[in-house]
């Protein structure tokens, strides 16, 4: 993946993730775990080879098609992106309406996911009336509106406090359990070394580790 | 049902995103009002003027004053030889009796009866032939051959008039489409100003529904809509101004500028829907317009 700058993002990475995996994305910073989410969401296409995603062929894909693409995908950031003036419930709510969902499948959707992420009891709080990870968990509930086949998590604990963090990554494994691939890009070295998961290693663009029950640093 | 609910959607987030940049919503539908009082000012002078124009055209006609007791053989051949020309369409003999009869006529017209001195006056119009020519403009060349005939001692024509009225109405119309364009290329402006910063100032929320699959016609018709309300809400504001002057100004259309009344009362009607499209189609383009520049994809 070359930008038009002329900058080398990413070259000869290979990889395939099956269903339902739970990997994570490690890498120092500029080593390209930017673009590989990009290329996954397709924000951009390659300039070389091929990207399939959920069954697709994201080079194919034509313009009208990219939005169904993004409802297979969740994504949630570090941080949040949430809309300060809507609600967790209005938030979560949003996902559906522009989406063109009605007021019943809204009404019947929306608890579903606060309860998955036990927001429930702030359904209608204001984003600034809640904690980081309160806002990630309404985050996450907003990427999982459509019930995605992945969620693609880019370092969400990364304004967390370590304890936060912790229940965020339960609550990723708990959806990973659920049937939803998971791909989380981070820094976070304690939790990619406790989770013992397939860790995925970038740097200067090139994949240099692809390992499976994997700590964040070579071992060997 | 999903179409429904698209454009309820629209339709709600247009209706916010005016009232959430009030100020810059109200400047531009201030212009397209500005924009459109002048174009209905326009309108109804020109339709004014038309309708004077169609009243002389209607009117144009040679008036060639006869000799005073012109035998009537002599007035017969004059009329066969004037009736023979390519370019008259009818000629009319206008006896002195008729003459009186008209003026008398015009006068009660006016509410006022003709007073001649008493019924023994010696006031006398004078004889006349009315020549409708086929075409107004053919009315010099039918006055220059018959200023050469014994039997006429004056001709009168309205070409004058008539050239000058158009003349005047051709100005008019210039200037005002010329003034409106320029209004127009403002109000154009200020849509697109408008629109480009709703669409930054949602900038988060269009990456939110990018990211989580809106199609692009739910992030971009709202925008569209937005401008086409400051259109809408302009044409409606002046439809209202214009149906308000409107009853002072009909009888004045009526009486001044000859227009006439079923026309007068339609008009009302037709210009409300060039101002109703109008309004729109300025504000549905300016919007279009800013969605298209400042809302490019980024897939």
């Amino acid at each position: 993946m070359t930008y038009p700058n002329g900058k080398v993002a990413l070259a000869d990475v290979n990889v395939a993730i099956p269903h339902g995996d739970f990997v994570f994305l490690v890498g120092p910073s500029g080593a390209g775990k930017s673009t590989f989410i990009r290329l996954l969401i397709r924000e951009q296409l390659p300039t070389h080879g091929h990207v399939r995603v959920a069954g697709k062929d994201l080079l194919r894909l034509r313009r009208g098609q990219v939005p169904g693409l993004r409802r297979r995908i969740g994504i949630v950031f570090q941080d949040f992106r949430l809309l300060p003036n809507k609600t967790v419930w209005e938030n979560v709510a949003f996902a559906l309406e522009v989406t063109g969902a009605s007021g019943g499948r809204v009404r019947e959707r929306v608890p579903q996911l606060l309860n998955l992420v036990g927001l429930h009891e702030h359904a209608h709080h204001l984003p600034t009336q809640l904690s980081g990870g309160e806002q990630q968990r309404t985050a996450i509930a907003r990427g999982l509106v459509h019930d995605p086949a992945i969620l693609i998590a880019d370092e969400p604990t990364g304004n967390l406090d370590p304890v936060t963090s912790w229940e965020i990554i339960q609550l990723l494994i708990q959806i990973n359990q659920l049937g939803t691939t998971v791909l989380m890009a981070t820094h976070n070295q304690e939790i990619v070394n406790a989770m013992r998961r397939r860790v995925l290693a970038l740097e200067n663009g090139q994949m240099v580790r692809d390992e499976a029950a994997a700590a964040y640093e070579r071992e060997y | 049902m999903a179409f429904v609910r698209f454009i309820g959607f629209s339709i709600v987030r247009a209706w916010q995103g005016f009232w959430r940049n009030a100020m810059m919503s109200l400047a531009a539908t201030a212009t397209v009002i500005l924009m459109l009082v002048l174009l209905a000012a326009l309108a109804i002078v020109i339709a004014g003027l038309n309708s004077g124009l169609e009243f002389i055209e209607g009117k144009v006609a040679v008036t060639a004053r006869l000799a005073d007791n012109l035998p009537a053989t002599d007035r017969r051949a004059l009329i066969d030889e004037v009736e023979a020309y390519p370019d008259v369409a009818s000629v009319e003999y206008v006896s002195p009796e008729e003459a009186m009869g008209r003026l008398r006529d015009s006068y009660r017209e006016q509410g006022q009866e003709l007073d001649l001195g008493g019924a023994d006056s010696t006031i006398k119009l004078f004889a006349s032939l009315e020549i409708a020519p086929t075409d107004p403009n053919a009315s010099s060349a039918i006055a220059n051959r018959l200023s050469d005939s014994p039997h006429v001692v004056r001709i009168l024509t309205k070409q004058a008039e008539y050239d000058a009225l158009l003349g005047i109405i051709n100005l008019i119309r210039t200037i005002g489409l010329v003034a409106v364009g320029l209004v127009a290329l403002t109000v154009l402006f200020m849509i697109i100003n408008t629109i480009r910063i709703a669409v930054y100032s949602r900038a988060n929320e269009i990456e939110i529904m990018r990211l989580v699959g809106a199609s692009d016609s739910f992030i971009r018709w709202p925008f569209i809509l937005e401008g086409v309300l400051c259109g809408l809400i302009g044409a409606v504001v002046t439809i209202a101004l214009v149906a308000t002057i409107w009853e002072p100004i009909q009888p004045v259309m009526v009486s001044v500028f000859q227009m006439p009344t079923a026309v007068s009362t339609r008009f009302l009607t037709t210009i409300s829907l060039l101002l109703f499209a109008v309004g729109l189609g300025v504000g549905a383009l300016g919007s279009w317009i800013s969605v298209r520049s400042y809302l490019v994809a980024s897939h």
